[in-house]
């Protein structure tokens, strides 16, 4: 059940969180629910795992993090990105989209192409 | 911007508790949002919390990854790690207590028995130099050892040039000692000693100074030496040293000697033996030292004695009968014969250790394994394998570090123990104490189990999480570690039967000793030993009648030394028509007595009569002689009527007028201890020695229940002559101190060793079953009934039994080999010592597997299988 991880391509999570994010602030579960509500499922993670990501995301200064009252009037720990975090997420999306395109246009190779 | 928001990160670690405290809070937060999410959905409250829980991953495990997330300052990880693990051992108790029991004992076995050996056979003997000494005797022409007399020590100080000296010491004698100005007089041990003893030994006094030779010659001043012992609490460590009084007469004190010494056996006073020089060659009573010269060996020292007997024998002709000298170092004279018995209980103290590490061994793998999935976790969420194995062996780490640490105190204890009730079992046991030698043992073991118990189960765990996570099915992990763990059970069996085994042969060893025959009924004899003031000398006869009347008495009788006590009062016999010369016929022990001696010891008659009141001063001398005399000097002939003549009365010829059966220690096979016995009476003026007496009472009670009357009795009748006091039995039984030391120490460690083979047993049948609830719930929906399930799981662990316990008893046949020298009266492959081993193993087995058993005997089919995960 652990590797179901391995369902995420590597590297992929921190963009997806940073993208999360960049809608709008959001607590950890918010940002568990936001990507498994946008991505309709597909990426099956477990909710806990955002936590992990999160604390390697504050350290590289792309979110930054603080403690205010939440919908239901309890204190929760709300994230947010950052400056220098949106220009990773642009860099990030960039290459992505260059690298999936690349794949996109050999998996839709036909044979006259060839 | 983004580096000052990183660095506040990296500043907020030292804040590390509020950081905890905050991912707890987050975590809960979350769960509690899932949880009334859930709800809102239709969930009943437990349903959505558990679904909650399920999402979101083990709580405990994603903390974990997100402080592994958070690095850290360089140490933070490790103290993080020693905090985590002590919060994971103590969310377990009965396992850490197991566990650090467990190692405690395995340690403090090991630690305590290294002490011991370290102590009694390793340690420098506290001379000045000590590997440079060496102790001397006498190998006679028929190549039996034996102590050097005076007249050959004196040749060999005087022409032996392999030494920078050499002294000699009598064997000690006990006398009644008073310390002039204290009111009681005490029997005291007293030792003769040569010239320049002390300064040979290198042990000089701490208070005043040794004998001088003028002091030390025929005619010279009467003077002593003291024990450190004795100055403090009979002089009461008065700066002036004054007098004490010995034998009727004062004698000088000119010195104290350092606290504790010895030198072989512990004596309070000390004299200057060459005052009174022995002139006999052939009459043994001395141990000689020697200190080697700077650049000598030991085997040039072997030459030359060798080449120095050929010299004397050649100048004395049959005056001397040593052919050659046996020099061997000091420590090894005093010590060598305990080195195997030593060896085996230290060596039996590791097989402790090694159950001990077995054990944990397998918990651990047991607890590794119960937490594969948390270790899959935080593998893929990002934590190192360097990590993860550094996480567990963090834990091990405090386990065997505290469980050392408690070994090593209860070796602290055990050694206190030993100091108390071993002083004089063996040699120098008195002094037995932690040093920091024993802690560097001690501190091996340490790292050696860190390595076993901590290392090996960590690597498998963090190398096999993705490998075993990829396999996914449970009942293949189980099936791995069962077999693991049917070697580490059956090694663990094999052990605890081979120490069963050697304390089972030990058990029989001394029971044989203290029941061995010794020719007479030693049971319920009290000895009581005096040296008697002149005063007190004329009332002994009133001293033993006073004894025989005492209740539970029956019967007392007088002789010169303890019965079975023979050493220095040797000496050849001779018939009338042997020449002298060094070619006597037999040599026996020489020993008075008073006529009840027989009657009371029930030492039977076998020809003759025993002595009566009418053998008196200035009547035929008479004597009884033991079987091996006579066989000697008259083979195939009656004995009664012969005349003999002893060492021990120059110029004196007894008539045999009875032979009685022999006296015989376990020590000395039949035969051996040969002795003429003449009657007190005939000889009152010629007491041999230093005028002991010897009361040996009769007692129809338990022996021991008397010692104290008989004392106070004693002290009534002979108020001048302290008595030592004590049973047969005991005597019997302290001369297997060695014996029985090693017996209640195997004793001891086979008893842990049974007890942690069932814990260990008990832990992994638990866990197997554990993981096994719901393959064992099929086969009772199936139709097994509670009882067959029980006794499966007991046959399992029957078969493992077995397979150990074969191995164990073969490993024991081999092992005893070392024990075969210490053996008396058993053999070392005893059938009933194996057999008593195997079913007490076999019962340990039993007991540890039959909670377990019980348990999967009652699993309900229904709520296991509903519980498959």
């Amino acid at each position: 059940m652990a590797r179901d991880q391995s369902d995420l391509i590597p590297g992929t999570f921190d963009m997806l969180i940073l993208k999360a994010l960049s809608l709008g602030d959001l607590h950890g579960w918010g940002v568990a629910e936001r990507i498994e509500r946008l991505s309709g499922g597909v990426c099956g993670v477990k909710q806990g795992a955002v936590y992990p990501a999160l604390q390697r995301l504050l350290l590289r200064g792309w979110v930054a993090s603080e403690w205010r009252d939440s919908e239901n009037n309890r204190r929760a720990r709300f994230y947010r990105i950052t400056g220098t975090g949106r220009r990773q997420l642009e860099r990030e999306l960039a290459s992505w989209r260059r690298a999936t395109s690349g794949v996109e246009r050999v998996l839709r190779a036909s044979a006259q192409e060839t | 911007m983004s580096i000052w928001h990183g660095l506040r990160e990296r500043l907020a670690l030292l804040r590390r508790d509020d950081r905890d405290r905050e991912l707890d809070e987050e975590i809960r937060f979350h769960l509690d949002v899932e949880t009334s999410r859930l709800e809102t959905a239709g969930l009943s409250t437990a349903e959505a919390r558990r679904r909650a829980v399920e999402v979101f991953g083990d709580p405990a495990a994603i903390a974990l990854a997100t402080r592994d997330a958070r690095g850290g300052l360089p140490l933070e990880g490790t103290m993080q790690d020693v905090r985590y693990a002590i919060r994971a051992l103590s969310r377990n108790p009965g396992f850490t207590t197991l566990a650090l029991l467990t190692l405690a004992l395995g340690t403090g076995a090991t630690v305590a028995s290294f002490a011991v050996l370290d102590t009694v056979l390793l340690r420098p003997l506290p001379y000045r130099d000590a590997s440079r000494l060496v102790y001397m005797r006498e190998i006679n022409v028929q190549r039996a050892v034996s102590p050097p007399s005076h007249p050959n020590f004196l040749d060999w100080r005087d022409r032996a040039r392999s030494f920078d000296g050499v002294a000699s010491a009598m064997f000690p004698y006990p006398a009644t000692v008073r310390s002039t100005g204290t009111a009681d007089p005490e029997r005291v041990t007293v030792m003769g000693v040569s010239r320049g003893f002390f300064n040979v030994l290198g042990a000089p006094p701490v208070i005043g100074r040794e004998f001088s030779n003028e002091e030390n010659t025929f005619g010279g001043a009467r003077v002593a030496m003291v024990s450190h012992e004795y100055w403090q609490n009979s002089m009461g460590g008065r700066s002036e040293l004054g007098d004490i009084t010995m034998g009727g007469s004062p004698r000088t004190v000119v010195g104290v000697l350092p606290p504790r010494f010895q030198f072989i056996t512990s004596a309070g006073v000390y004299v200057p033996h060459e005052q009174m020089p022995g002139t006999c060659r052939t009459c043994r009573n001395y141990m000689v030292v020697g200190r080697l010269r700077g650049d000598a060996t030991i085997e040039r020292a072997r030459a030359e004695m060798t080449t120095l007997s050929t010299a004397l024998i050649a100048e004395y002709g049959t005056d001397t009968n040593a052919a050659d000298v046996e020099v061997q170092p000091l420590l090894e004279y005093l010590v060598g014969d305990y080195r195997t018995l030593l060896g085996v209980v230290f060596g039996a103290a590791t097989l402790v250790l090694l159950i001990a590490i077995t054990n944990l061994l397998s918990a651990q793998l047991a607890r590794a394994w119960a937490r594969e999935r948390e270790v899959m976790i935080r593998a893929a969420l990002g934590a190192s394998r360097t990590r993860l194995l550094r996480q567990l062996t963090v834990e091990s780490g405090i386990l065997v570090v505290s469980g050392t640490i408690l070994g090593t105190l209860l070796a602290h204890g055990l050694t206190r123990l030993v100091r108390i009730i071993g002083t004089g079992l063996l040699p120098r046991l008195s002094d037995v104490t932690i040093d920091a030698r024993v802690a560097l043992v001690a501190a091996g073991i340490m790292i050696f189990v860190t390595i076993t118990v901590g290392l090996y189960p960590a690597m498998r765990l963090s190398r096999g999480a993705g490998a075993l996570a990829a396999r996914g099915a449970r009942g293949s992990a189980v099936s791995v570690k069962l077999s693991a763990w049917r070697a580490l059970l059956g090694f663990e069996i094999a052990l605890a039967v081979a120490l069963s085994v050697g304390a089972a042969l030990l058990v029989r060893t001394f029971q044989n000793i203290i029941n061995a025959d010794t020719g007479f009924a030693s049971r319920g004899i009290v000895t009581a030993a005096v040296t008697p003031s002149e005063a007190d000398a004329a009332r002994l006869n009133e001293a033993l009648t006073e004894l025989a009347s005492l209740p539970g008495a029956d019967g007392a009788a007088y002789t010169t030394r303890l019965p079975l006590s023979w050493g220095a009062n040797y000496a050849p016999v001779r018939r009338r028509s042997d020449p002298a010369g060094p070619d006597w016929p037999a040599m026996a022990g020489f020993r008075m007595v008073s006529p009840e001696y027989f009657d009371v010891l029930r030492l039977p008659v076998l020809r003759g009569r025993t002595f009566t009141p009418s053998d008196r001063d200035g009547v035929e001398l008479v004597a009884i002689i033991t079987p091996g005399i006579a066989e000697k000097l008259w083979p195939g002939e009656d004995p009664i009527g012969k005349t003999i003549g002893t060492n021990y009365l120059m110029d004196e010829w007894l008539t045999v007028v009875g032979m009685v059966a022999e006296a015989s220690s376990w020590t000395q096979p039949r035969g051996m201890q040969n002795e003429i016995y003449v009657p007190f009476t005939q000889h009152v003026h010629a007491l041999p020695g230093q005028g002991q007496v010897v009361a040996v009472v009769r007692t129809n009670v338990a022996a021991s229940t008397l010692t104290n009357s008989i004392r106070t009795s004693l002290r009534q009748t002979l108020p001048n002559s302290p008595a030592t006091v004590g049973t047969m039995e005991e005597r019997i039984a302290r001369s297997a101190a060695d014996r029985r030391f090693a017996m209640v120490a195997l004793t001891a460690f086979a008893t842990v060793a049974l007890f942690l083979a069932a814990i260990g047993l008990y832990g992994v049948i638990w866990y197997v079953v554990t993981t096994r609830v719901p393959e064992i719930g099929v086969r009772m929906a199936l139709g097994a009934t509670p009882g067959s399930v029980l006794g499966r799981v007991l046959a399992s662990a029957l078969g493992v039994a077995g397979v150990g316990i074969v191995v164990g008893g073969i490993g024991a046949m081999a092992g005893a080999k070392f024990l075969s020298s210490t053996l008396y009266g058993v053999s070392r492959l005893d059938p009933q010592a194996y057999a008593i081993s195997a079913g007490v193993v076999l019962l340990a087995v039993l007991l540890g597997a039959w909670g377990p058993a019980r348990r999967a005997s009652r699993i309900d089919p229904m709520v296991a299988m509903r519980s498959d995960n």
